[in-house]
């Protein structure tokens, strides 16, 4: 009798997956499949990438004279697929490679979507954009920063931001900036945490201060989501590092303003690595207590009625947060996809592709202060770049190097709170 | 160096009496009815967001939140030990791990769904910033969860040593069938156990909250240390889990301060091991 | 032999499977379904059958992954001659870690082996040669059939589908031999187990090493299947905790228990994952939970036990588990 019964479980557990088949290919519908962790640890992250990929569509969807020459502002729809709109279909990866994975798979096969965009953390981008080379579908990666990614030797693969190496440079030169103009930066520590984000970066800045002959002082790692930071301040206060680069998520950034705080620990110069110190959580929660930070950005904000002023508006009215770096750089990746398929003038994969190498956009097409867009061979955008900002008065960044495009001049030392 | 040392040291001790402070509710429940409650970092989570949520709709500090945080914890206890918990007692312990980590995303994901996946935080020095006398800062929010630590450990060793509610319960925990012949009854007395387990790690929740970041996953974090606090301090101990927290609190400290924080949770549990093989009911629990 | 009838059915229905669903996506939901069922199944050796609530059965389910993955990243290796490789590690660890945390009762047994796994966990998390927290990478273009990297995943269900008739197959014939007797003698009472002379202790450990072995092997797949292995997704504890609830939730201590958890649980998550995670509101886990709730309130022996015998609280072995 059991067997019976189980079965029956089986049909059923069977017919609810004939139920997830069947999805209908509209006309003049470009899907695009998103992959963002919606739940656990990172979830903020993927909340706001939503709120974003809705301003996103909303500018490509419709007519937004109001950005002038912004691409796929003006008119409504893609213009290159007869005004086709464009369709995001986000699916969760829980933080987790294998779930990105099948989503990717789903989102490819079930949805047919007609590129894949995502997936946040490196590892999900790594296995959910093989089953996309393995399917020849263009994946578009704008926020992971794994040297591995593009060294992979896919043809489907192509990564908007810059990576360590990129930023590991800001940082010398910043730096080099700094101690020109009288500061004193020689003893540099770096501070990170245990996951692949944390150390990879550190490595990569570790070897660049080492090849310009500054070796790091002092490496502080410590397990991500700590309960405690209170030894590791204590070894910052013990060994007066003149920088300390923080390279932590948001649970840790926050916990260390706090610390630093009770511990009275202030660097004379604090830089931190995005991630964490980019969320609008961190600067709500300890903006206060952590003025002063100077911070690595790509999104620097120009002046009002300009393309990146309003996107910023759009996204505020949209999501109650002001536009933070990582958001900004997933939207710009979005842009680069949207534009590449709107060039394309098909949904064709190898069309997409093809149009993807082809993408040479130039800084004013931006909303982000990328130098351009141009992908090399493996896949990765060569001119990507950012610049450097400083928390001051009150919660909001602004950008104080390099001295071009600078709205302040930095402030020194490190004022805390 | 040795001054840094002290530091070290004090801020250990003060993190051990908070794993402690959270702990308590833990080893009560599951030294009193052999419960293992995976949801109980998701209770620490809840009392957090109470805490949260009285201060930016009343303004109110750890004085309000921390009583209301207590009140509404107790309830949520008591409406899950009888929603659940007794359905699952008698059951095998997979029931019970079913059913508790089974709570522990249906609460987790709610407060997600309601509050969202911000990192939220109450105002820095909402109690009274740092005290600093020779050299040695000490947080007063740090401080008052270490005091409140004690005053719970102890009213709850007192509660369960010193009253006839705390052996009525203990009466219960030792054999169910000769306390009813007695004229206790284990549901009431069970429901209780739970009001106080929860109510104390609601407390707890309140109090963390005013020097940690508040998220829906903090419970993850916070979960497993009480997991292994309560194992060492041996299952049902209270005054055990309050040892045993405060020596994972040295521990962490000073093996993150001199070999590197990345491996201070490696020796927690090299530790934890090696312990068991010597006294497998923990340090101060019976066999 | 009317006792076969069904498990034939149901191995007709598996082996069809794949034939009568066959978009991607549904194929590869059988093949999770049974990589699921095969850990879950290895888990119910210890777990179900001895009694021993082992939560930090991710441990094994490491070795195989990390010595599937080191064995092409680290040595050029086709990924299947990690399969021995992990199995010998996970047996020797369950070994050393199963003699001194099987003689802990109840509780403790199980905060052991969590703290066993997150120690490996953070050991790998900060070993390099292992990847760290980078993880180690499959072969993503394959060189040959042997690298067991597929398109499709039918080559992989049936592979899968092999592997769980094995297990299940050693699973049964542990159950009705000596071994089994004994597991579930211990599992009533270890000390009257004792008193009659069952050897408990060896008997224990010779079932924690069998699972670890065939955790190990179901690891290994898995890592194949994603390409892919770093500490979180292939020594993290949510995975352990996974397994037990697939076994639990199906019936722990029954031949088809892990099965059935599995074949509800696996799809129960991707379906909700695809129709609510992309609304970003936490509803899939909401969902889940309460299931799970409710069958843990209801149902605390398992689904499978719902079917057997009604009413009857399924806290006793699993000698009537075959048909």
């Amino acid at each position: 009798m059991t067997l019976k019964r189980v079965t029956g479980l089986l049909c059923a557990a069977a017919m609810s997956l004939a139920l997830t088949a069947g999805a209908q290919a509209q006309d003049k519908v470009v899907k695009i499949g998103v992959i963002m962790p919606m739940s656990g640890g990172t979830a903020s992250i993927g909340a706001h990438a939503k709120a974003a990929l809705d301003v996103a569509t909303d500018i490509i969807n419709n007519a937004h004279p109001e950005l002038g020459n912004f691409p796929l502002a003006k008119n409504a729809g893609l213009a290159g697929l007869g005004g086709a709109k464009v369709e995001v279909i986000i699916a969760d990866n829980q933080g987790n490679p294998a779930t990105g994975q099948n989503q990717a798979l789903r989102l490819i096969t079930e949805e047919k979507v007609a590129a894949v965009f995502g997936s946040y953390q490196s590892g999900v981008t790594l296995t959910s954009s093989a089953i996309a080379e393995k399917y020849g579908v263009p994946f578009l990666n704008s926020e992971s920063v794994a040297a591995n990614l593009t060294e992979r030797g896919f043809k489907w693969f192509f990564r908007t931001t810059p990576i360590a190496t990129d930023f590991a440079k800001i940082y010398v030169d910043f730096l080099a900036d700094l101690k020109s103009q009288g500061a004193k930066t020689d003893s540099v520590a770096v501070v990170h945490d245990n996951t692949e984000y944390g150390t990879s970066v550190a490595n990569t800045i570790s070897g660049a201060f080492k090849e310009k002959g500054l070796p790091i002082a002092l490496d502080v790692a410590y397990p991500v989501n700590a309960t405690d930071l209170q030894g590791q301040v204590l070894q910052l206060k013990d060994k007066k590092p003149d920088v300390v680069i923080m390279i932590s998520y948001t649970s840790d950034a926050i916990l260390f303003a706090k610390t630093m705080q009770s511990l009275d620990y202030k660097p004379a110069v604090l830089l931190a690595d995005d991630a964490g110190y980019s969320d609008p959580s961190f600067t709500k929660a300890v903006g206060k207590i952590s003025q002063g930070v100077f911070n690595r950005s790509s999104w620097v904000v120009g002046p009002a009625g300009s393309p990146s002023a309003i996107i910023a508006d759009m996204y505020k009215k949209k999501s109650g947060e002001e536009m933070d770096d990582t958001v900004a750089r997933q939207m710009q990746g979005f842009f680069v996809l949207a534009d590449a398929i709107d060039r394309a003038g098909s949904t064709e994969p190898a069309k997409i592709q093809a149009a993807l190498k082809a993408t040479d956009l130039k800084p004013e097409q931006l909303m982000i202060g990328y130098k351009g867009v141009k992908f090399d061979d493996k896949g990765q955008n060569t001119l990507a770049s950012g610049a450097i900002i400083q928390l001051q008065d009150g919660e909001n960044y602004v950008s104080v190097w390099p001295k071009a495009n600078a709205a302040k001049a930095p402030m020194l030392p490190y004022k805390g709170w | 160096m040795s001054f840094v040392l002290v530091q070290v040291i004090v801020g250990g001790l003060l993190l051990g009496a908070v794993y402690a402070l959270f702990s308590s509710g833990l080893t009560l429940v599951w030294g009193m009815m052999n419960i293992v409650n995976f949801a109980h970092g998701d209770f620490v989570m809840l009392g957090m967001y109470v805490a949260y949520v009285v201060y930016t709709l009343m303004g109110g500090g750890p004085l309000l939140g921390a009583p209301l945080a207590t009140l509404v914890l107790a309830t949520l206890g008591i409406v899950v030990y009888f929603g659940l918990i007794r359905g699952i007692m008698k059951g095998p312990m997979l029931a019970q791990i079913l059913g508790t980590f089974g709570l522990a995303l249906l609460l987790r994901y709610s407060v997600f769904w309601w509050f969202g996946a911000n990192f939220l935080s109450m105002p820095p020095n909402i109690v009274g910033g740092t005290y600093a006398f020779a050299g040695l800062r000490i947080e007063a929010s740090r401080l008052l969860a270490g005091v409140v630590a004690l005053l719970v450990t102890l009213g709850l060793h007192l509660l369960l040593t010193r009253t006839s509610l705390g052996s009525k319960m203990l009466a219960v925990a030792e054999d169910q069938t000769a306390a009813q012949l007695m004229g206790i009854r284990p549901d009431t007395m069970q429901a209780i156990a739970w009001a106080i387990a929860a109510g104390a790690t609601g407390l707890a929740g309140a109090l963390i909250a005013n020097f940690f970041y508040i998220v829906p996953t903090v419970g993850e974090t916070l979960g497993i240390v009480a997991f292994v606090t309560v194992s060492l301090g041996g299952f049902g101990s209270v005054p055990g889990a309050l040892v045993a927290g405060l020596l994972i609190g040295v521990i962490e400290s000073l093996s993150g301060y001199l070999i590197g924080a990345i491996y201070k949770d490696i020796v927690v549990y090299v530790l934890f091991l090696f312990f068991l093989w010597f006294r497998p009911q923990g340090l101060m629990g019976k066999m | 032999m009317r006792r076969w009838i069904w498990p034939s059915v149901v191995a007709a229905f598996a082996i069809a499977y794949p034939l009568l669903l066959s978009s991607p996506f549904q194929q590869r939901l059988g093949a999770l379904v049974l990589l699921y069922a095969i850990a879950a199944s290895a888990w119910n050796i210890v777990g179900g059958y001895a009694g021993q609530v082992s939560v930090g059965h991710v441990v094994f389910f490491g070795c195989g992954a990390y010595a599937a993955m080191g064995a092409y990243a680290k040595f050029g290796l086709s990924p299947l001659f990690g399969i021995p490789g992990g199995i010998v590690l996970a047996v020797g660890l369950a070994a050393i870690v199963g003699v001194p945390t099987l003689r802990l009762s109840g509780h403790y047994f199980s905060m052991a082996t969590i703290a066993v796994a997150e120690t490996m966990r953070l050991i790998v998390t900060n070993t390099e040669w292992l990847g760290a927290a980078v993880g180690l990478s499959g072969p993503t273009v394959p060189r040959n059939i042997f690298d067991l990297s597929f398109l499709s995943a039918l080559p992989y269900y049936y592979l899968f589908l092999i592997i769980l008739a094995i297990t299940l197959a050693i699973t049964w014939w542990m159950t009705n031999s000596r071994m089994g007797f004994y597991l579930r003698a211990i599992k009533d009472s270890e000390r009257a187990a004792r008193s009659l002379g069952a050897p408990a202790s060896r008997t224990k450990l010779y079932a924690y090493m069998l699972s670890a072995a065939l955790t190990s092997v179901a690891g290994a797949l898995y890592a194949m299947m994603f390409g892919f292995v770093d500490p979180e997704s292939g020594l993290g504890i949510l995975i352990s905790v996974k397994i037990l609830i697939m076994a639990a939730l199906g019936g722990a201590g029954l031949l088809f228990g892990p099965l059935v958890g599995a074949a509800i649980l696996v799809p129960l998550e991707e379906i909700s994952n695809s129709w609510l995670g992309g609304k970003g509101a936490g509803l899939t886990f909401v969902v889940y939970g309460a299931i799970i709730v409710l069958i843990a309130r209801f149902q605390p022996g398992g689904l499978l036990s719902l079917l057997t015998r009604r009413g009857k609280p399924k806290t006793d072995t699993g000698a009537s588990h075959a048909p």
